[in-house]
């Protein structure tokens, strides 16, 4: 079939162009970074911990975490914390207290834990920063050089050689997340050892008013819960994508769409900080791609936002920029 | 006999941002053709080029490309077209022959064998391994070529194809389009503002000025039918005067003692003889065959190129 060839086509110039190398490269530096980081603070977690309950060297994990739970309820007594970083306070200790109830040490580390730590905190910047590089370049790319020219007067119609160069970038996706994961479990399991993948983890919690809800919580084993991580970060790496294609698409200059893009998930983040009250920043995709908070129950930045609520926002927002991306594209003249 | 055109344009009008770039361009071209598109920079060849294949919409009227229109029949009017637009823009960062694999997985009539005989057929055979990058503007013209005629098209439309060759490169690239036009049937569309390569090598050519088509004919014919006659002698004045009683013709004072007149059908011997028995000194009398160069800038002179 001729998709296929095209798609095979896109596949050999991205990997021509050696962007997959640097994708690679920048995750080999960050992770190693940041498992060297987390080993290092892991150990001086323990040490400050053992170091104020007067007891040498421990290993009885729940003594730490009793310490820790007495240590964040003396800091919710304080008047002075205003109410919104009490209530994420408070949603921490029942967690760390059912944690506690159900024999599940959250000091422990290792390569399962860290590889889903990794995804966790990169999903909502560092893996959109990843799928932008290749995304943003994808059609702005050859309209720069010139070469969509050569493209589009082809005898395939223009939607055919769009769909191959969106389906090219899915398949990237799916390597890129491939690579954060092999790349995770090899360099922290230099660290912390490779097992861990049976340990199980607390999922399920809910955020209700503020408060943790932990009815329908329920352990399952790590493994699962990594598969659902990376599952929520490709679909977070869709939505990115799609969003960065469409840039690409509208504005032909590849600095100029990273810029963009880069710029409004940056802003994102103020938002999430500064404009929470404000009610319209849920509806955007940058304050939504925090999808595994859901999971593990951390706070969330804007009050009623819900896991369904942000999949179909953010599901809103790749619909829309796929439409676009195709009703442009298929439409415009090429003047380059 | 009535064959199909290979390329009909009707009434082919385009409006950007509200000014008229190509203003009701018709042609019709016949296999075997080779057609020349010439005019000043911004008299639209490349807006009508890019009508012609589909990169941009036409405003108003049709392209028809072996009877397919290319808005409505996309991919069928496509399937005979090989082009080369404005500059041979290929993947800087893939060899020549990994470029041309590109194009050849695009369409599935395009065998290996056939890659490597149009590697051949532009002389490309030494540096195809090599990356684009490194390529000169002459070689990647070449590759441009190679591109463009790897599906056997029955249309090939290169724009600007002899930029950056070197002189032996333009005679053999003009040994090749005629070889593409006469021997395998392909009609060669060529814009140029290069008047003596097209003079060379087109049989047909319409001349664009500001968006519209002033003159379609053929070469031969242009030639043919302005020849312009130069006369050195001593009273311009009066054979000027002399001219336009006895013979209707005008004629212009181009020197001090040269007049210059287009005489038509009448005979030169004549003419000649005419000055002589008037007594006129006659010291030198040529005939300059007219060239394209002198036809264009007749047609487009004392325009402000935009």
């Amino acid at each position: 079939m001729k998709l296929f060839s095209l798609i095979e086509n896109e596949v050999i110039k991205m990997i021509s162009k050696k962007r997959l190398m640097f994708v690679f490269a920048i995750l080999v530096v960050l992770i190693s970074v940041f498992a060297y980081g987390q080993n290092h603070t892991t150990e001086r977690t323990k040490a400050q911990l053992t170091q104020r309950m007067g007891i040498a060297a421990t290993d009885d994990w729940r003594k730490l975490a009793d310490q820790q739970l007495i240590d964040m309820k003396n800091r919710l007594d304080n008047p002075y914390r205003d109410e919104k970083d009490k209530s994420s306070l408070r949603v921490r200790i029942e967690q760390l207290q059912y944690n506690l109830d159900n024999n599940i040490n959250p000091l422990e580390q290792s390569a399962a834990k860290f590889t889903t730590r990794f995804m966790e905190q990169s999903i909502f910047l560092f893996l959109p920063l990843l799928v932008i590089m290749l995304a943003a370049d994808m059609v702005s790319g050859e309209s720069s050089s010139g070469t969509i020219k050569l493209l589009l007067v082809r005898n395939v119609p223009r939607w055919k050689i769009l769909l191959s160069k969106y389906l090219t970038l899915m398949i990237l996706e799916v390597i890129i997340l491939f690579f954060a994961f092999v790349l995770s479990v090899l360099i922290s399991g230099f660290f912390f050892g490779f097992g861990g993948w049976l340990a199980p983890v607390a999922t399920g919690f809910k955020v209700i008013a503020g408060k943790l809800d932990t009815s329908t919580v329920l352990n399952v084993p790590q493994w699962h819960y990594t598969l659902m991580v990376y599952s929520l970060a490709y679909f977070v790496a869709i939505v990115i994508g799609s969003i960065s294609f469409m840039i690409s698409i509208l504005v032909k200059s590849t600095a100029a769409s990273i810029g963009i893009i880069m710029s409004t998930l940056v802003a994102g983040n103020f938002i999430s900080y500064f404009l929470s009250d404000w009610k319209i920043t849920r509806y955007m995709f940058m304050v939504n791609l925090r999808l595994t908070d859901y999971l593990s129950g951390s706070f969330q930045p804007i009050e009623g936002m819900t896991m369904l609520f942000s999949i179909s926002v953010l599901l809103g927002w790749t619909i829309a920029s796929i439409l676009v991306s195709f009703l442009y594209f298929t439409n415009q003249d090429i003047l380059v | 006999m009535q064959q199909t055109p290979v390329l009909e344009l009707s009434n082919l009008r385009k409006t950007i941002k509200g000014k008229a770039i190509v203003k009701g361009v018709n042609l019709t071209l016949y296999p075997s053709q080779i057609f020349g598109f010439l005019g000043p920079n911004g008299a639209g060849k490349t807006t009508t080029i890019r009508m012609i294949v589909g990169l941009i919409k036409p405003t108003e009227g049709s392209v028809k490309i072996c009877g397919y229109s290319v808005t409505k029949d996309f991919v069928k009017a496509l399937s005979n077209v090989g082009c080369i637009i404005e500059s041979p823009d290929m993947y800087k960062y893939l060899t020549g022959m990994e470029n041309l694999l590109q194009f050849a997985a695009m369409n599935k009539t395009i065998s290996r064998q056939r890659v490597k005989d149009v590697v051949e057929m532009v002389g490309l055979q030494h540096r195809v391994n090599d990356k684009v990058s490194t390529y000169s503007l002459g070689m990647r013209q070449r590759l441009g070529i190679a591109q463009a005629i790897l599906a056997r098209p029955k249309l090939l439309i290169l724009d600007e194809p002899t930029n950056g060759l070197d002189p032996a490169g333009i005679t053999e690239f003009r040994t090749l389009i005629r070889k593409l036009a006469y021997e395998e049937g392909m009609t060669v569309f060529v814009s140029s503002h290069l008047l003596l390569e097209i003079q060379q090598m087109c049989d047909i050519v319409s001349i664009i000025k500001q968006g519209s088509v002033i003159k379609t004919a053929q070469v031969q014919e242009i030639l043919k039918h302005n020849d312009k006659i130069e006369w050195q002698l001593n009273a311009p004045d009066k054979a000027i005067s002399l001219l336009r009683e006895h013979w209707k013709i005008e004629a212009i004072q181009l020197k001090k003692n040269t007049i210059s007149a287009d005489i038509g059908q009448h005979p030169l011997d004549k003419l000649n003889e005419f000055f002589i028995r008037e007594g006129l000194a006659l010291t030198y009398c040529s005939a300059k065959q007219n060239t394209l160069e002198d036809l264009f800038l007749d047609l487009t002179e004392g325009d402000e190129i935009v």
